[in-house]
């Protein structure tokens, strides 16, 4: 399967919309503005997926939420270990690694659930969030095992990549919606740009 | 030296004495790596999935498609059949809540069945857990090192050595 840039157009505004509702929900939780920046989307080779979200190597903490329902897919949430820990900070938790994951946790949460129910919306498909698990290990060996999930049945891997900044902070972060090989066709259909438009 | 980073669903294979085969960041996904015991050559496959089902479009990929053509790899560049053993690493089980994503399990068993079926011995396996590791193979010193996040590299096998041959003669 490839994707055209209309395509990719269409996917990235949807991922806007969703990480804007995203975003919103956070800035009300911390009391302090999010900034968005803007979107991409990407459609990669396998192979090239990794890096282009960053390097394999660096140690990062991740919150992972499964989406189910009628698209299968996966959020995912990737902050540098000083970024974690201002996020956290802003949140009360401090020195505490369990702790800190724990609160990261329920920020993915938060920001996943607001994501996924926005593009809902938008596309008339039923999504839930499973509850989110929120680990620290190498970048790589986090996103190629979400990618794993979704590359039985494609050799494409397409990333909606959305950065936050949380206002008057050093704390950004990536925010990753991974839609699984059937998901993309069935976004794409409902935006109006499927196989058969 | 010079790193070959074989990256998700890539085969390479060398005879090199100055490469270094990496596996980066391997979490439920397989560095498998095919020696001949006696000789400088070398193949990483890095693993996503345990079944092709057909689907046959990067070899590297599936257990069951790697395996065979790193055999190919291998005995293309001077390796001997009836020599060859295999390292693996990976297979881990990365986010512990999250049932539908353990991959990793899966990938182990389809790599070790299908070993078993061409006949080719485990030297060493480092899998399963929930943390990532880094899998890197030294040609010039017959080295294989595993890697886990904020931990030291170590080595987990090595292969050609004088010790070995003397074992298996």
């Amino acid at each position: 399967m490839n994707l055209n840039d209309l395509q990719l157009d269409a996917l990235r505004e949807m991922s806007n919309i969703g990480s804007g509702n995203a975003a919103t929900a956070l800035a009300s939780m911390l009391g302090q503005s999010v900034d968005l920046h803007v979107p991409t989307a990407l459609a990669l080779e396998l192979a090239d997926a990794v890096d282009a979200v960053g390097n394999g190597e660096d140690t990062v903490s991740a919150v992972i939420i499964g989406v189910f329902g009628d698209l299968d897919a996966t959020v995912l949430l990737l902050f540098e270990p000083e970024s974690a820990s201002t996020l956290c900070s802003l949140l009360g938790v401090e020195g505490d690694p369990e702790m800190e994951l724990s609160a990261l946790g329920e920020i993915g949460n938060i920001l996943g659930s607001s994501y996924v129910q926005a593009m809902g919306t938008m596309t008339s498909l039923h999504m839930e969030p499973y509850p989110p698990v929120a680990v620290s290990d190498m970048l790589g060996a986090i996103v190629a095992s979400v990618l794993a999930v979704t590359a039985a049945d494609t050799d494409l891997a397409l990333l909606l990549d959305s950065r936050m900044t949380v206002d008057g902070t050093a704390c950004k972060f990536g925010f990753l919606f991974v839609p699984g090989g059937a998901g993309v066709a069935l976004l794409l259909d409902r935006l109006g740009l499927g196989e058969a438009a | 030296m010079s790193e070959l980073v074989v990256r998700m669903g890539e085969i390479a294979a060398t005879q090199h004495a100055g490469d270094v085969l990496v596996g980066l960041g391997l979490g439920s996904c397989i560095g498998l790596v095919i020696v001949d015991d006696r000789g400088p050559v070398a193949a990483m496959a890095h693993v996503v999935l345990p079944e092709s089902n057909g689907n046959g479009a990067a070899a590297g990929k599936f257990a069951d498609t790697a395996i065979p053509q790193l055999i190919r790899e291998v005995t293309a560049i001077g390796a001997t059949r009836s020599r060859l053993s295999a390292v693996l690493v990976g297979g881990a089980q990365m986010f512990a809540a999250a049932g539908k994503l353990d991959v990793g399990n899966r990938n182990e068993q389809a790599v070790r069945e299908g070993l078993r079926a061409h006949g080719i011995p485990v030297r060493a396996a480092v899998t399963g857990g929930n943390s990532g590791r880094t899998m890197r193979v030294y040609l010039e010193r017959r080295s294989i090192t595993c890697k886990q996040a904020g931990l030291e590299e170590i080595e987990i096998a090595t292969w050609g050595s004088q010790v070995q041959m003397a074992r298996a003669a």
